[in-house]
């Protein structure tokens, strides 16, 4: 009698177990520093691609080549913003079964990584990885190029940057002169300020008069503040990551620096600012492609806070590639079975290529056909304890 | 598979770091600058291959031997001191070659593309490997076949004459000097071999990354470097072997999953294996095959006899 129970037990499990071990699932493996110096922003980018993988999954998932429909699933692997390590993770990675990976990070990880992937599609001579990935961070411009398997979904500074200082061009126009603050140390922070903030302020007619250094694991800016007071700018820039920029503010105030405007780096328009120095950077003012400014963009916000994480313009690109993801699976019939996996991988990726115009959270997002992004952006500016947007160019 | 072959060269080119600071560690000297030789190294083979179109081959090779005389140069000045003004002036080193590639640009035009070193923007498309049809498990076999050279050479060199004069200094300068070992030659030769390794190990590292920059190469490289071989002992050669494969299989990539958690351990364990095993994880002094062996059997005599 007790067998006869287990075993009707037994099988009664086992059929109910049945259908949920023949559900497919597509794996899309995320990746980049949530540990460390910079490790806040994989672990919002994490949270968000869990909050919307959630969503896709709620809305009844991905449809495959045959009709049927699959589940998304996500993991988000530490990179810790090292370029060896970086490497290994994709190299891990590709030995999954995920179809697509997105990240990394920082930029001095995503230049290496997309070094080591094939360069030219179909180039039989090149042995690189074969391998799609969909980068949402690493910001620094142009590194899309590298090969025809990466993708990005990360603004283009050149045109923001250039939008505002033309902005404060006239909103300001007694302003003159202009002093950069950059974090040398870091690829982003330091390609910005030389090849973007400084650029776009002498294209609209703001003189340089002057420019301090410092690294990103600095504590002290005593020097750099001083050479801001002696030059007393109108305009004071700084190129650097929530956490020296904090620094930065804080020893600008003791000093008592205080420029007409303040510009901030795309970056920090993030929490941790706010969190880490909301007095000091009242008033910065930074050019951004993500803010709650609509329906979608606050119901995205709120599901990745429910996940632990908090929505900046990085996160946003990590959700939003999530949903372009779906569309792009729904779009490239992969068949999401063990035999198919280099096959689905090349598909996503042809899929990714073919791509004109995907939605973002703030609009439609553009594409270049060297796999960059054109999205759209506002200014926003530390108000309170909240980033306020002080002006929408599209509007 | 291809996980583990990525795997493989890691190991294989923190091996050759770690092998040196070895043979320096071995005349007593602590040096920091193993780091500035393998950026050194590094930006030299890069510049061989993709600037000049070298083989990979002479690219490493020439790199080594221009880092080797390098570290020959630096040696006299730096190793005029001893203890921790050592350490401070290898440091000063190792920081000043960073500071150099920091500053460095020097492109030139190949095939319609800017290559070359970009200062802090990197030298990046160090692409000989894969544009050259070399697969993964091609560059794991390349990369060992190097360390296996390296190895068998410091292991040679430790069983002869000359390791016994370089473990003389190592272990008491003013005995070594009273026998008339010339201690400046010895240092020095110390310094440009570990110099030429450090360049071999930052050649090949270049070109399995494809993009270097300054930041890389800085004292926590340094740091590692002289790690390994205290980690694994100066008994011998393998002993760096084993932490590398400790530090960069077991704690960086076996501990991946444990996020922030991991870089906690990561200190922690290495102070309990520092206090398990004083002397390095295989000691001071490599054991025997037969000595293991004899070990074994004596234990297996008690046992029987208490039978």
């Amino acid at each position: 009698m007790k067998f006869a129970k287990f075993a009707a037990v037994s099988a009664l499990a086992l059929s109910a177990a049945l259908p949920a071990a023949a559900e497919t699932t597509i794996r899309i493996a995320g990746f980049g520093a949530s540990s460390g110096v910079v490790g806040i922003f994989g672990q919002n980018s994490g949270a968000a691609m869990a909050a919307a993988v959630e969503k896709v999954n709620a809305e009844g998932g991905v449809t495959l080549a045959d009709g049927s429909h699959a589940m998304l699933e996500t993991e988000y692997y530490d990179d810790r913003c090292n370029a060896e390590e970086g490497i290994s993770v994709l190299r891990r990675i590709a030995t999954t079964d995920a179809v697509v990976a997105v990240g990394p990070t920082c930029s001095n990880v995503a230049e290496p990584l997309f070094g080591i992937l094939q360069a030219h599609i179909d180039d039989g001579g090149d042995t690189g990885l074969q391998f799609p990935i969909f980068t949402d961070v690493a910001i620094k411009g142009g590194l899309a190029g590298i090969s025809e398997w990466v993708f990005r979904n990360t603004p283009s500074e050149a045109k923001m940057y250039d939008d505002l200082f033309a902005w404060l061009r006239a909103e300001h126009p007694e302003a003159k002169t202009i002093f950069g603050g950059v974090e040398e140390d870091f690829a982003h922070s330091r390609f910005t300020w030389y090849s973007v903030m400084k650029t776009a302020a002498e294209a609209h007619g703001f003189e340089v008069v002057g420019e301090a250094q410092w690294l990103v694991n600095d504590t002290n800016f005593s020097n750099q503040a001083r050479a801001m007071r002696r030059a007393e700018p109108d305009i004071v820039a700084i190129s650097a990551h929530p956490f020296t920029t904090c620094g930065m503010l804080r020893e600008m105030s003791r000093q008592g620096v205080e420029p007409e405007v303040l510009v901030g780096l795309t970056s920090s328009s993030s929490l941790e600012t706010l969190t880490g120095c909301a007095n000091e950077a009242q008033g910065l003012t930074i050019p951004t492609s993500f803010a709650p400014v609509n329906d979608a963009a606050r119901e995205a916000a709120d599901a990745v806070a429910a996940k632990g994480g908090a929505l900046d313009l990085h996160s946003a690109a990590a959700w939003e590639n999530i949903m372009i993801l779906r569309d792009v699976i729904n779009a490239a019939h992969i068949d999401g079975t063990a035999e198919s996996l280099e096959a689905d991988r090349r598909k996503i990726r042809d899929a990714l290529a073919s791509m004109e115009t995907v939605e973002g959270l703030l609009g439609t997002n553009g594409r270049t056909a060297e796999g960059e992004s054109i999205k759209p952006y506002v200014f926003v500016s530390a108000s309170g304890d909240a980033w306020e947007v002080v002006h929408n160019p599209d509007s | 598979m291809e996980f583990y072959l990525g795997l493989l060269q890691i190991l294989g080119v923190h091996t050759l770091l770690g092998l040196s600071a070895y043979i320096v560690l071995l005349t007593g000297q602590v040096s920091m600058a193993q780091a500035g030789f393998y950026a050194v190294g590094a930006y030299l083979a890069a510049a061989c291959t993709t600037m000049f179109g070298l083989h990979i081959l002479p690219a490493i090779l020439i790199a080594a031997v221009l880092t080797g005389a390098l570290a020959c140069l630096v040696g006299f000045p730096a190793l005029r001191v001893k203890g921790l003004m050592l350490v401070v002036a290898t440091l000063a080193f190792g920081e000043m070659v960073r500071l150099f590639f920091f500053n460095l640009t020097w492109q030139i035009d190949r095939t319609g593309e800017l290559v070359g070193p970009n200062g802090a923007e990197g030298f990046r498309s160090i692409r000989f490997f894969p544009e050259n049809g070399w697969d993964t498990a091609d560059v794991a076999m390349f990369i060992w076949a190097v360390v296996a050279v390296v190895m068998a050479l410091l292991y040679w060199v430790d069983n002869t004459r000359a390791g016994a004069v370089l473990r003389a200094v190592g272990h008491d300068e003013t005995a070594a000097q009273s026998i008339g070992l010339n201690l400046t030659a010895i240092k020095v030769g110390a310094m440009a071999a570990g110099g030429a390794i450090a360049g071999l190990g930052g050649g090949i590292y270049a070109h399995t990354v494809t993009h270097i920059e300054h930041g890389v190469f800085g004292i926590l490289l340094a740091t590692f470097a002289i790690a390994y071989p205290i980690l694994g002992g100066l008994g011998s050669v393998f002993g760096t072997l084993i932490a590398v494969v400790f530090v960069q299989g077991f704690l960086v990539e076996g501990l991946r999953f444990l996020g922030d958690w991991r870089s906690l351990l990561f200190g922690a364990l290495i102070v309990v294996a520092m206090n398990l095993r004083p002397t390095g994880l295989l000691g001071e002094r490599m054991p025997r095959l037969s000595q293991l062996l004899r070990r074994r059997s004596a234990a297996a005599n008690k046992l029987n006899e208490a039978d």
